[in-house]
């Protein structure tokens, strides 16, 4: 029998592990009929920013993480940070995948591991206690963010970045260091914001969005016996990642939920949505140059990326 | 001292720092200036942060990964001080207790197994900056790259492993 | 033998053989993390966990309050808040000592450490209570007493440690530590009159000075005063994070300095090179704790101590008090930052599974770490006291201490029986 080890830093509680991870774990043990079994570590090996390393380096055998926490690292992840993608993380993740798969695994980023996962969360809008009904309310406004691309976003629509890790965004909101955040719905509701912001601004397709992985030492996947690697290729991949965006998914719903009576909600106009387009056109461009500086061409994996994201979007319509 | 009185039998000056040492050497100097360089930008930035932010709507951009920098780099240009004058906590109610005969035989090897620890630290600092460096990796907002800071990091733990080594070459000779 | 039996003897040796306590958890952490999962992952997650954890943001905290409370000492506030406290109580007995340990709870209000606390108290009020005639006993354990509040009033570097641990949120760790530092200065004036009683110490008193000179003692301190109102009120209000709060406490400490006309070029430049020293020496012990963390984290031990732990019956004050009596021995041997540095990794997840609440415990842990500053044979604050005043023996001051550390005792029974003395505060955040 193998024991994998997992090293896991979000809290147990989370979606993201109660309702992906612990299920990955049971389902690598089931289609092994037991033979590889995955032991959850009582608490995470190092931070969030560490998880890559430790998997590439064999300091644990799985890790997951997000992409942006090593800036520079991954500059393909890009593709899956653009604003204006999809409200439906089983679109954007699927996608992203493909587009993994097709042109930007050609980057080499990921030596050193097998990848097990690429994916991303769902929509990520405008959350703030002061009130958005229009564009032009943004600006001016202080707004936490987290990762480089998001960063840009929030500057290029006139609004003031926040810095400071996503576990101290109640700090700084109840603090009034930020007026405001960009997150997903699940994270509103995760980090118990949803009495700290009353008002969301919402943008279909969502104003940013978040790559993240799913990791295991490429050493240990090389030691597994054959029938055992295929026994586990068989869930990972487009499988897990399909399993990621529904979890994400139906962590924004409940988010969605949760903030009824609470949060008041402002649609973003059509006039609106012209001027974020032109807005967030230059940040899709650059992006798309950061891609291509890793040595893969940004311009065909962004086009199929949407191309794919509106084939997903049109089979979950069926 | 205000108040026109004082408590009797207390000098008016001595408290303070007064006592403290004063910073013998061009080494201790150096890291002294170098020390409160960085402790002071670190205070200003978050002084200016705050202050932007309260008093004209704009917080200070890379404020928080200018100060994860400066800890690093305070952190280790400490080492060498705190080694040279050795400040690390032992645990001493045992060694305290030990006889001249066994102290002159137990410094020695205490300094080297210390220098050893640290040897390996920095050895393994050095491979992190270039595990970074090998991705390109740099702060979120200002762009920095960060691997500069892990090979500074890595030289100045193995001075202080080079420190540790010379005091037990030290413990040895006056044997 | 378990795996983690033989890496905690390992560990107890080195650390008894005098090699310093963040090389020995770095050492014992690396050696025990490559006997499971092998040397080169080892020693990758030995960079990682130093480099990675020296670049944290809220590691910052921690420079910047030392800087405060160094700053503070240069200022030469101490003993203004002595000879106010002084002031206030010269006409009763023992007013010295209680004024030492309202003094030293003044101080420790603006300071992080046990030890600072403690020295700069010993050089000011020693000399007086010498004068007066107050034996070296009392005296002596007043101040060493006094001191271990350095680290429970708030600002304190020992929650600071905690919090980066457990990962709690420093400032209502802070906030946590008023009213219990609180009931430390009454408990301890009450032990001075224990003491007094005990031993039929006769003292002197002083006519009662007039209520025009007591008020006007008391503006001298308004200093010190503002810059912990400042400082903890920042935090209580939401004005600052605890990091923004100590870069802001630094720079109010450094005014401090600069009004009161203490603002010399060498002092600052020592002042700011002890800081640099002591974040080093402190990281180090804190990286060494996490590296440790790690193996504790990969050996399985966590679940293995549970069983040990669960001793007196698997309940959570059976568990509370095994932990304890654990604490109360090791303080007797270990200094207080290797203490906590060893036994929080292993004790939190545990304390935390039996539905402690973990501020709760952080308060509890700083007051454990109190008593074992005045504890002999390892008791820190006595040490300092026995290097500043040269004269009196070791085993005078720990006698001294005696009645101190009943009310310690007290104190502790007292949180655990009413955690909302803790819990009180921060629930009002
Ligand atoms: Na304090
Ligand atoms: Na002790």
């Amino acid at each position: 029998q193998t024991v994998l080890t997992l090293s896991s830093w979000v809290p147990a509680t989370h979606p993201q592990v109660a309702n992906f991870i612990v299920p990955m774990a049971k389902d690598i043990e089931r289609v092994t009929d037991g033979r590889v079994k995955v032991n959850i570590l009582p608490a995470p090996l190092g931070p969030p920013s560490a998880a890559f390393d430790l998997a590439k380096n064999g300091v644990a055998d799985i890790t997951y993480s997000v992409q942006g926490y090593t800036p520079g690292r991954f500059k393909t992840a890009a593709i899956g940070e653009m604003p204006l993608l999809s409200d439906n993380a089983i679109a954007t993740s699927v996608a992203f995948w493909r587009v993994y798969e097709k042109y930007l695994a050609a980057a080499h980023e990921y030596d050193g591991v097998k990848v097990m996962a690429i994916y991303t969360h769902g929509p990520g809008e405008i959350f703030s206690s002061k009130p958005i009904k229009a564009y032009g309310d943004i600006a001016g406004q202080k707004i936490r963010v987290g990762g480089v691309v998001a960063h840009d976003i929030v500057k290029s629509i006139g609004a003031v970045p926040v810095e400071g890790p996503s576990s101290k965004s109640y700090e700084l909101l109840s603090q009034g260091v930020a007026d405001g955040i960009f997150f997903p719905y699940e994270s509103v509701n995760f980090f118990k914001l949803i009495d700290l912001v009353g008002n969301s601004y919402t943008v279909p397709g969502g104003l940013y969005n978040t790559a993240m992985f799913v990791v295991m030492n490429q050493k240990k996947w090389d030691s597994l016996p054959a029938e055992d690697q295929a026994a586990i290729s068989t869930i990972i991949g487009e499988p897990l990642v399909r399993k990621a965006g529904e979890m994400w998914n139906k962590a924004d719903a409940e988010g969605r939920e949760a903030m009824k009576g609470k949060v008041t909600f402002h649609d973003a106009s059509e006039a609106d949505m012209a001027t974020l387009r032109e807005k967030l056109q230059p940040i899709i461009d650059n992006q798309i140059a950061v891609v291509s500086s890793a040595g893969v061409d940004g311009e065909a994996a962004y086009v199929m990326l949407k191309e794919e994201i509106a084939k997903v979007e049109a089979e979950s319509a069926q | 001292m205000s108040g026109g009185f004082h408590v009797p039998g207390t000098e008016p000056e001595g408290g303070g720092l007064a006592a403290a040492p004063p910073i013998a050497g061009l080494v201790k100097r150096s890291i002294a200036w170098i020390s409160a360089i960085l402790l002071c930008a670190m205070m200003l930035l978050t002084v200016v942060d705050v202050i932007g932010r309260y008093g004209f709507n704009a917080p200070l951009s890379g404020a928080t990964e200018m100060t994860e920098l400066l800890l690093s780099a305070i952190i280790f240009i400490g080492l060498p001080a705190a080694t040279l004058d050795r400040d690390h906590v032992t645990v001493d109610f045992l060694t305290d207790r030990l006889s001249g005969g066994i102290e002159r035989i137990r410094v020695p090897f205490v300094a080297l197994a210390a220098s050893g620890v640290l040897a390996v630290v920095a050895w393994r600092l050095w491979v992190i900056g270039e595990q970074i460096a090998g991705y390109g990796g740099v702060t979120v907002s200002l762009q920095i790259p960060i691997a500069p800071v892990a090979y500074l990091a890595a030289c100045l733990t193995g001075i202080s492993a080079c420190v540790m080594l010379a005091m037990a070459g030290l413990a040895l000779r006056r044997r | 033998m378990q795996h983690w039996e033989i890496g905690m003897i390992v560990l107890f040796g080195l650390l008894l053989a005098g090699l310093p306590i963040s090389l020995a958890l770095t050492a014992v952490g690396v050696l025990g993390t490559a006997m499971i999962i092998g040397w080169e992952p080892s020693l990758s997650l030995l960079g990682q966990t130093f480099f990675d954890n020296s670049r944290s943001y809220s590691l910052s905290i921690l420079p910047l309050f030392l800087m405060m409370g160094n700053f503070v000492v240069q200022s030469g506030v101490a003993r203004d808040l002595y000879e106010a406290a002084y002031a206030w109580l010269r006409h009763r007995r023992g007013g010295l000592a209680v004024a030492t340990i309202i003094a030293c709870g003044g101080f420790s209000s603006v300071c992080g450490s046990s030890l600072a606390t403690a020295s700069t108290m010993a050089k000011i009020s020693m000399p007086s209570m010498r004068r007066f005639g107050y034996p070296d006993g009392l005296s002596t354990a007043s101040i060493a007493a006094g001191g271990t509040l350095g680290i429970l009033i708030p600002p304190s570097v020992i929650l600071m440690f905690y919090g980066l641990m457990t990962q709690q949120d420093i400032g209502k760790l802070f906030i946590a530590g008023i009213l219990p530092g609180l009931i430390g200065i009454c408990l301890y004036v009450l032990a001075v009159r224990m003491s007094m009683a005990f031993g039929r110490i006769e003292l002197p008193v002083e006519p009662k000075l007039p209520l025009k000179e007591r008020i006007a003692a008391l503006k001298s301190v308004s200093g010190a005063l503002a810059l912990f109102l400042f400082v903890m009120g920042g935090i209580y209000l939401g004005v600052f994070t605890p990091t923004e709060s100590a870069g802001m406490g630094a720079a109010g400490a450094f005014l401090l300095v600069v009004i009161r006309g203490r603002m010399k070029l060498d002092e600052a430049l020592a002042t700011l090179y002890d800081t640099a020293k002591t974040t080093a020496m402190m990281n180090f012990i804190l990286f060494g704790a996490l590296t440790f963390a790690n193996y504790v984290n990969l050996s399985g031990m966590t679940t293995d101590m549970q069983a040990i732990l669960t001793g007196f019956g698997d309940h959570p004050l059976g568990v509370i008090l095994m932990i304890t009596l654990i604490y109360l021995v090791l303080g007797c041997v270990l200094e207080g930052l290797s203490m906590i540095t060893l036994t929080v990794p292993i004790f939190y997840p545990i304390v935390a599974q039996y539905g402690f609440d973990l501020v709760w415990f952080g308060i509890y842990v700083v007051i454990v770490t109190e008593v074992s500053y005045i504890t002999p044979p390892m008791g820190l604050n006595a040490f300092v006291l026995r290097s500043v005043v040269k004269d009196v023996s070791l085993s005078t001051i720990f006698r001294g201490l005696s009645m101190f550390l009943v009310v310690d005792v007290a104190r502790l029974a007292l949180i655990l029986l009413f955690p909302s003395i803790v819990l009180l505060l921060p629930s009002l955040m």
